[in-house]
């Protein structure tokens, strides 16, 4: 047996449950979309008017996709595409980064290269297991299509478009391992270049073209620059175009060489930035558990407040490109703006209330991190030396949901002052601009709950801390966000914080929903602090 | 069995820049074979990243390295064939097991074993290390994890063995146990082994001869005999009213000094015997002898402060030390 092959079925042996969850997840979202789909627009009338709003109010294109007419098929590639290439994404930065900089960091790296392994196999067994993974994703995603019963040479370009996707973000993941010298830092970069390449191509959606009868629309030029994008160019169903894939299968081929020309080069567990040296004393300010948690978070914080502000610098910049997008085609915006503002909410309303969704999950998920912090503190063993020192186990707990406490807010101000710039600078002078601080506070409730929560999780199963965590998110992402253009069950939707998230219009904001969340937070926290004096750390 | 003098490990003023930092700074280290060679030095003095490019892990910054007559950058994985290593700090998949761990390890290696020599070896072993191979890699302690790589170095057959600090965090038993094994494989087979440490009596219990580096250079080699020359056991006792004027006299004893009622002296470590019988005519109480540690060498022979005149061994190199050296042991 050669290494090659040893090492292929290490990662298959790994992730065997990992990677069985993530692509049934998401053949599974394929099928279910297709079935929530058919059951909620029924018809073609149905979905062509959907789209009429969509492209008349291109928001809302920033959190689906490119219209292309309004069959089911190419109707469902439109809603669910940008997501499953999100997931797919992610799927292959984790996975990427987890055999590679993550092996060299723990050590484990230097053992394997070694043996006979050498410095290679390890990246070629990485780009195998990812390559095969990516096929499955493929194949499940058509599938699931097919299953729903959309068109099966369709669904198999949409399938593999959602592979092609993940193999162009399995080098990247590749490639932003072979620069951070930490796992952290190439997972975080590497999540952050996927969320960039879904909101590159919702910039493209929203901006492009529309075709005559206001149900298909040509991307503008940012789709092109985002794998997300290029899978959206096959055109799935309407084209069946399989040329685009040779794009994201390109950049993937890329990054690897460049891996492989950087690997060549570099000591085993070395890389590209250099971790750097710290500081020789502690500041002043570093003298508590807060204090070391702000500590240890500071760079996530700083990175989640970027990605608040970017996402909110896109209103402004966005609502000038829609008005004139819109002023273009007047005849059918005239009607649909009507229509819009008799349900009491403008343009610029809805973007915000749109984006601010999106900057609500960072700020999630920029909480989360926060909270799951705990648990990582834990099994590396630095919670130890700080709850032996005169600090409590309820009191260590507290001030790391404190600090998630704290970072939320940042993340959300940090996105009322992108958005509040910009739509200053584009000129807009309606009251909607004054709404932005509102709309920001309107998203804290749900994402409070994303620290009350898997802080009671670590208390009660610690083990479960970090999947649990980010599964939650997913879950509350997929229900409450897209739950709504999926046509899940209302009862379902409940289920998910964003659901009940505040909605600020014209005539005002419901805070019910708001005020129930928070109680529900501030109980779950309580029950942590109090449940936590009764539980050891420890690693297991 | 025979020595040849082959030369196993050769480096030829080596170099490793890490940024501004010089890790190896003209590193000649030479390995024959058969032989098990101690390769000493303090904490951060370039023993691991010596190790690391001899291993082909790090690339030299310039300088050459050949080992069993391969360029270990290059020929990395035909080279590993036929070396094991052991790393000081050993980290385990969380959700394998130490036995998948250990199969996995020498799988890799590849050294030519069938499988039921290899399945009785790899039992062998894990009895002999006191080793439960079928826990999760996240609940072994950090010497049952040091366990792991030790067995999966030395289930194989190799010919040169790369150790660095093979036995930290294990036990006085365990180490007792690798050390047998080392030598035992050592004499039955004949293999290469350096033994990088900074704890001198490890290396003194296997090694053949040693090398001692020292801010990135070799600073002195040779037999262990030489080395322990070098060295002084530091030996007290209670004072009571033991009259020390005969051992003032001793040329082997150096520094006697007497403070908080115990009389304290070193002697020159090749020459312990000659004082003991005065000793014993004294009828001393509490005797202490603590061997010479390590980092007591380097302070005498090339602290920065405790001996000034070694800072010019940097520009002068092997001339100087050499003549330092005999200083203490005649004065």
């Amino acid at each position: 047996m050669g290494a090659l092959w040893i090492l292929y079925r290490q990662r298959l042996r790994r992730d065997r449950w990992q990677v069985t969850v993530w692509v049934l997840s998401i053949g599974m979202l394929a099928l279910f979309a297709v079935a929530a789909i058919a059951k909620t627009f029924g018809d073609d009338a149905t979905r062509a008017q959907v789209l009429q709003l969509a492209t008349a109010a291109p928001a809302i294109l920033l959190l689906r996709g490119l219209p292309r007419g309004p069959g089911l098929d190419s109707f469902t590639f439109f809603e669910i595409f940008a997501f499953l290439g999100v997931l797919a994404g992610l799927m292959n930065t984790f996975l990427a980064v987890r055999h590679t900089r993550a092996e060299e960091e723990s050590g484990r790296g230097e053992m394997i290269a070694a043996t006979a392994a050498g410095r290679w196999a390890p990246l070629g067994a990485t780009v195998l297991h990812g390559a095969v993974v990516n096929i499955l994703v493929s194949i499940a995603t058509a599938l699931g299509f097919m299953a729903g019963g959309l068109d099966p040479a369709g669904s198999l370009v949409a399938g593999f478009a959602t592979g092609a996707v993940g193999f162009a973000f399995l080098g990247v993941g590749l490639l932003a391992s072979e620069f951070f010298s930490t796992s952290r830092g190439a997972n975080g970069i590497s999540s952050a270049l996927v969320m960039v390449g879904y909101l590159l191509r919702g910039f493209g959606d929203a901006t492009g073209q529309v075709g005559p009868d206001g149900t298909t629309m040509t991307a503008a030029w940012p789709s092109w620059i985002s794998p997300i994008g290029w899978g959206q160019q096959t055109f799935a169903y309407t084209g069946n175009r399989w040329w685009p894939l040779l794009l994201p299968l390109a950049l993937g081929v890329a990054c690897t060489a460049i891996v492989v020309a950087i690997m060549a080069r570099r000591d085993v567990g070395a890389s590209v930035f250099a971790g750097r040296s710290g500081r020789a004393d502690a500041r002043p300010w570093l003298r508590g558990s807060f204090s070391l948690a702000l500590r240890l978070q500071q760079g996530a914080i700083i990175g989640w407040c970027i990605g608040g502000l970017a996402t909110g610098l896109l209103t402004g910049s966005l609502g000038s490109a829609i008005q004139s997008s819109i002023t273009s085609n007047p005849q059918i915006t005239a009607v649909l703006r009507g229509m819009i503002e008799a349900q009491g909410t403008s343009m610029t309303q809805l973007l915000v209330a749109a984006l601010f969704e999106v900057a609500g999950i960072l700020a999630a998920a920029c909480g989360l991190q926060a909270v799951l912090r705990l648990r990582q503190e834990e099994v590396a063993g630095t919670a130890e030396p700080v709850v032996a020192e005169s600090v409590s186990r309820m009191r260590w707990l507290g001030s790391f949901i404190g600090l998630g406490a704290v970072s939320v807010v940042l993340v959300m101000a940090f996105t009322a002052l992108g958005a509040w710039l910009s739509l200053v600078a584009s000129g807009d002078t309606s009251s909607a601009v004054g709404d932005v601080w509102q709309t920001a506070v309107d998203q804290l409730p749900a994402a409070l709950i994303y620290l009350a929560l898997p802080a009671a999780v670590f208390v009660v199963w610690p083990r479960a801390t970090i999947p649990a965590g980010w599964a939650l998110l997913g879950i509350g992402v997929v229900l409450g966000i897209y739950g709504g253009m999926l046509g899940l069950d209302q009862k379902l939707r409940d289920l998910s914080p964003f659901t009940h998230t505040p909605v600020t219009t014209s005539t005002g904001t419901d805070w019910s929903g708001g005020f129930w969340m928070l109680s529900i937070a501030a109980v779950l926290t309580a029950l942590a602090l109090a449940a936590v004096r009764r539980r050891e750390v420890g690693t297991a | 069995m025979f020595v040849v003098m082959d030369t196993v490990i050769q480096t030829v003023d080596l170099h490793k820049n890490f940024g501004r930092v010089k890790a190896l700074d003209g590193l000649d280290l030479e390995v024959h074979e058969g032989e098990i060679h101690g390769f000493l030095g303090p904490n951060g003095a370039g023993k691991t990243t010596t190790l690391r490019i001899l291993l082909g892990l790090a690339r030299a910054s310039s300088g050459s390295a050949t080992v069993l007559g391969m360029h270990p950058w290059a020929d990395a994985v035909e080279l590993h064939r036929r070396v094991a290593s052991i790393p000081g700090d050993v980290s385990l998949w969380p959700n394998l097991s130490g036995g998948e761990a250990i199969d996995l390890l020498s799988r890799l290696r590849d050294g030519g074993v069938d499988q039921a020599t290899y399945k009785e070896r790899k039992h062998h072993l894990c009895e002999l290390f006191d080793f439960d191979p079928s826990k999760k890699g996240r609940a072994y302690s950090k010497g049952n994890r040091q366990k792991v790589a030790l067995i999966s170095a030395l289930v194989m057959d190799a010919e040169l063995y790369l150790l660095d600090e093979p036995t930290s965090g294990l036990d006085p038993l365990m180490e007792a146990v690798f050390t047998r094994e080392i030598r035992r494989i050592a004499h039955e087979n004949g293999v290469t082994v350096l033994l990088s440490s900074h704890i001198l009596s490890e290396v003194e219990q296997l090694a053949d001869r040693v090398s001692i580096i020292r801010a990135g250079r070799i600073v002195d080699g040779g037999t262990l005999d030489a080395l322990r020359h070098l060295t002084r056991t530091e030996i007290s006792f209670a004072q009571d009213s033991v009259d020390t004027h005969a051992l003032d006299t001793l040329s082997q004893v150096h520094d006697l000094t007497v403070a908080d009622g115990r009389v304290k002296f070193g002697a020159d470590s090749d020459r312990v015997h000659e004082v003991l019988p005065l000793l014993g005519s004294l009828r001393v109480k509490g005797l202490l002898v603590a061997p010479p540690s390590l980092e007591e060498l380097f302070l005498r022979h090339y602290g920065d402060t405790v001996t000034p005149p070694a800072r010019q061994e940097e520009d002068d190199g092997g001339t100087h030390h050499r003549r330092h050296r005999a200083a203490p042991a005649g004065a």
